[in-house]
């Protein structure tokens, strides 16, 4: 015994270490984590009582000898049985240890027994009064520490003879309070981190059906938009039509139509919402609606767009506005009477010359101002005449030095490709985008249509 | 997005910097939003340093300007590079707003005000 203080700490550590794995072992079985959850049964309630009632057993048989006195954890068990499980499993539990204590005999039996009992039926009370939440670790040691002290009031008042009962208390005090209050740290310890990690997981599993549900709305919300859109692309005495649309987002704020006014008309619309999500969505549904509705009564087409911006704008709050190109394709004249209120001008292919021709005529966005006169203009489209359509999205686009995928590149795909049927010409800008953007994600709704005179 | 805020002769000046895309949008109507509900009804944005804005951007500018004109004041912007304006340009929104090289010309066209 050359180092009696590293020997003590030594014994200290290895009883700590053991009441450590019966912490951890007990706080993970399945009915430990039902009594922690308030689903109490006859069945996890016996079984609790048995492992407390074992570990107040094991608490009187692992005595650690500090400054020459022996001091047991006996009361341990029962009280945090009582501290998690309430009054029935801390008495319980409690008994099972005073009970085996009893039977061991000597003078202080009586009080140590009984002392026993009532540690666990106090953690109980404890449990009662916060109403079934644990007390947490200062509280529990605190606890501990009482009771110990409690426990050694007892050992005075009723062991007899007194005078032996004094030295008991005089040398055992100090090392019971210590050693209970100690494996009490850690049991409490464990418990309160298993306690948190378990509402952090209850709180993360909500986030996720939250996420989920949320998801899934959205799924819901790109279908219905996605009806929004014509369902097939009509089928035109001499023309070419094909279209394209890619929300950046579940959803988005670009929208084309095609509208029959006529035997031999039909409106052509692109459009694009400011902003993108959501908000952009609702308000696509909205102008898309109002657009097609104007549409559909009437032939004209400045006059169209303009009653429609008067009813977008009443409706147009925070500043949402929607770009947007509406010509009507005559079949028979071969013709495109066009208005552009503020959105990106189409680009004409000439077949013949091979220039390109921006559709643009003076206009401004629906949505921002109540009355609005837009420019009206014609064009005649000759046999190999394509126009491209098409939104921000594509011409935005950034690759990862965020420089711009442009007007140039967007001109120069269209003349490559202008020989290629409707549908493959946007295909091929389509793509040229996807690559120039490489790993870059899409930052803005892409639509693109084209219409080609054959 | 960096944004400045400063007032000369009862004129906020709120100064962008950076891209005012649908994010920094939102950063910029809030300081907006902020300015006016402290009673700001003469306000100038000043674009030097915005490179790229995009319809998230036009929608504050005009949301703010829509929200100015109920209580008979205005937003003005300036000093805005060729890019940005050519977007405000294609929107149709120079029809809506005024315009200045530099800001301090911005400030000075709000003399005459009746506050």
């Amino acid at each position: 015994m050359s180092y009696p203080i590293i020997e003590l700490l030594l014994t200290l550590v290895e009883k700590i270490c053991v009441i450590v794995v019966i912490a951890y072992l007990i706080t993970r079985t399945k009915y430990f984590m039902e009594i922690l959850d308030k689903k109490f049964t006859l069945k996890n309630r016996v079984i609790l009582i048995l492992i407390f009632g074992a570990v107040s057993i094991f608490g009187t048989y692992s005595g650690i000898e500090i400054f020459g006195a022996f001091a047991n954890v006996q009361d341990l068990g029962p009280m945090i049985a009582g501290l998690i499980g309430g009054p029935v499993i801390g008495v319980g539990a409690g008994l099972i240890g005073g009970v085996h204590r009893y039977f061991l005999g000597g003078f202080t039996c009586v009080p140590c027994s009984l002392a026993t009992v009532l540690a666990g039926l106090f953690g109980g009370i404890v449990y009662l009064l916060r109403k079934g939440k644990f007390i947490g670790v200062p509280g529990a040691v605190l606890f501990a520490a009482l009771m110990e002290t409690f426990h050694m009031i007892l050992v005075l008042i009723i062991a007899r003879p007194y005078s032996e009962a004094v030295v008991i208390v005089e040398d055992f005090s100090i090392p019971m309070i210590f050693s209970n209050s100690l494996g009490m740290f850690f049991f409490a310890f464990i418990i309160s981190n298993l306690i948190k990690e378990r509402e952090t997981a209850e709180e993360r599993d909500k986030y996720f059906d939250e996420l989920e549900r949320k998801r899934y709305e959205l799924k819901i919300a790109h279908d219905i938009q996605q009806s929004f859109l014509p369902d097939a692309i009509p089928v035109l005495k001499g023309f070419d039509l094909a279209a394209l649309n890619l929300p950046a987002k579940e959803v988005g704020g670009d929208f084309y139509d095609f509208i029959l006014v006529s035997e031999d008309k039909i409106g052509v619309t692109i459009a694009d919402v400011s902003g993108n999500g959501v908000p952009a969505a609702l308000f696509m549904a909205l102008s898309r609606t109002i657009v097609r509705a104007n549409a559909t009564r009437s032939p004209g087409v400045a006059d169209v767009i303009q009653d429609a911006n008067r009813l977008i704008t009443s409706d147009a709050k925070s500043g949402m506005f929607v770009t947007l190109f509406y010509a009507i394709l005559d079949l028979r004249e071969k013709t495109l009477t066009y208005v552009n209120a503020g959105h990106n001008p189409p680009v004409m292919f000439k077949g013949k010359t091979g220039e390109l021709i921006m559709l643009k005529a003076k206009g401004i966005a629906l949505g921002a101002l109540e009355d609005i006169k837009l420019e009206e203009r014609k064009i005649i489209l000759n046999s190999g005449d394509v126009v491209v359509f098409y939104t921000d999205g594509v011409t935005e686009a950034v690759d990862d030095r965020e420089e711009q995928f442009g007007e140039e590149r967007l001109f120069k795909a269209i003349k490559e490709n202008h020989n290629l049927s409707a549908k493959d010409i946007i295909e091929k800008i389509n793509e040229e985008t996807l690559s120039f953007c490489g790993k870059q994600p899409q930052f803005d709704d892409i639509t693109l249509m084209a219409l080609k005179a054959e | 997005m960096e944004i400045e805020e400063k007032n000369v002769d009862n004129v906020a000046i709120i100064s962008l910097n950076g891209r005012l895309d649908a994010y920094a949008s939102n950063e910029v109507e809030r300081s907006i939003n902020a300015l006016i509900d402290k009673g700001s009804v003469r306000i100038v944005v000043n674009f030097d340093g915005v490179g790229y804005i995009s319809s998230s951007g036009l929608r504050v500018m005009l949301a703010s300007l829509k929200r100015l004109k109920k209580v008979q004041g205005t937003i003005k912007l300036a000093c805005l590079k060729p890019y940005v304006k050519e977007v405000f340009d294609i929107a149709g929104f120079t029809q809506l707003f005024e315009f200045y090289e530099r800001e301090e010309e911005a400030v000075n066209s709000f003399k005459g005000w009746e506050l």
